[in-house]
């Protein structure tokens, strides 16, 4: 099953994604996500998640990484994005990250590490807590 | 395989149709009482179709982003519970690991309801 994940991922790795339209991003997204998808039980034996966070938590951060370039319409774009993407599931599955990168990236996510919940921080302008998120915005 | 057991099945006969004329053995006796009895075949080892369904509402009811009150065998997921395309395609992975299955993209594209969500994981043999 970690031979399979690790083959599926690799395909992605040696071909390189060359859209010809919308349509065809978009499908080459859905697969990404169903690859990915597929790999999460290796990811959580590899890493020994069992206990930390479940399947469908991980699916639904990876659904919501996707979802952050939703809006994006340009397919040279969106095939850079699934080259970064495949890339990261690549070094996922062959176990080049840790445990620590898995749980900081994925289970606690983007808004888990900066979000501060203490009264100083709820004055804190909209610019601050968009800038804490991403460079563009 | 299936060819190979109807040859089997069809072959049984004779013996069966033999053994009340020659009733003195054992061995015949007991393969006319445990003839119809099989205990290691899996052929009926079916999933039901309540229990295909019911799995199939627990798993998009625990869908984080949808409401469980709304949903019921006939929903349909982006125009009944409001989810986009990669909610379905989510749903899909996530009732594809609860019953170990592998659905194939072409299949899959079609799978937009939870009516033919049960249908398709029903019909399929490999569903457990």
């Amino acid at each position: 099953m970690g031979e399979r994940a690790a083959a599926a991922s690799l395909k992605f790795v040696t071909v390189q994604a060359n859209s010809a339209s919308l349509a065809e991003a978009r499908a080459r997204v859905f697969e990404f996500f169903k690859t990915t998808c597929r790999s999460i039980p290796t990811v959580m034996e590899i890493y020994n998640l069992q206990d930390v966070v479940n399947e469908s938590q991980l699916r639904s951060a990876v659904s919501s990484e996707i979802r952050r370039h939703a809006h994006i319409t340009n397919p040279k774009v969106i095939d850079m994005l699934l080259q970064k993407g495949t890339e990261e599931l690549h070094n996922i599955v062959q176990h080049s990250k840790q445990r620590h990168h898995i749980i900081g990236q994925y289970v606690v996510g983007q808004r888990g590490l900066v979000h501060d919940l203490g009264t100083k921080d709820e004055g804190t302008s909209d610019f601050l807590k968009n800038f804490y998120r991403s460079n563009y915005f | 395989m299936a060819l190979r057991a109807a040859l089997i099945r069809h072959l049984r006969v004779p013996v069966q149709t033999l053994s009340p004329a020659g009733r003195v053995s054992q061995p015949s006796v007991a393969n006319s009482l445990f003839g119809s009895i099989r205990f290691m075949s899996s052929h009926d080892d079916h999933l039901s179709k309540e229990d295909v369904a019911d799995r199939v509402l627990s798993v998009v009811k625990s869908f984080p982003k949808v409401d469980p009150s709304k949903v019921t065998p006939d929903v349909h997921f982006q125009s009944d519970l409001g989810l986009d395309s990669l909610d379905n395609v989510e749903i899909l992975m996530a009732l594809e690991e609860e019953f170990k299955l592998e659905i194939p993209d072409k299949e899959a594209d079609k799978i937009d309801s939870c009516k033919l969500a049960i249908e398709y994981i029903h019909n399929h043999p490999m569903a457990s």
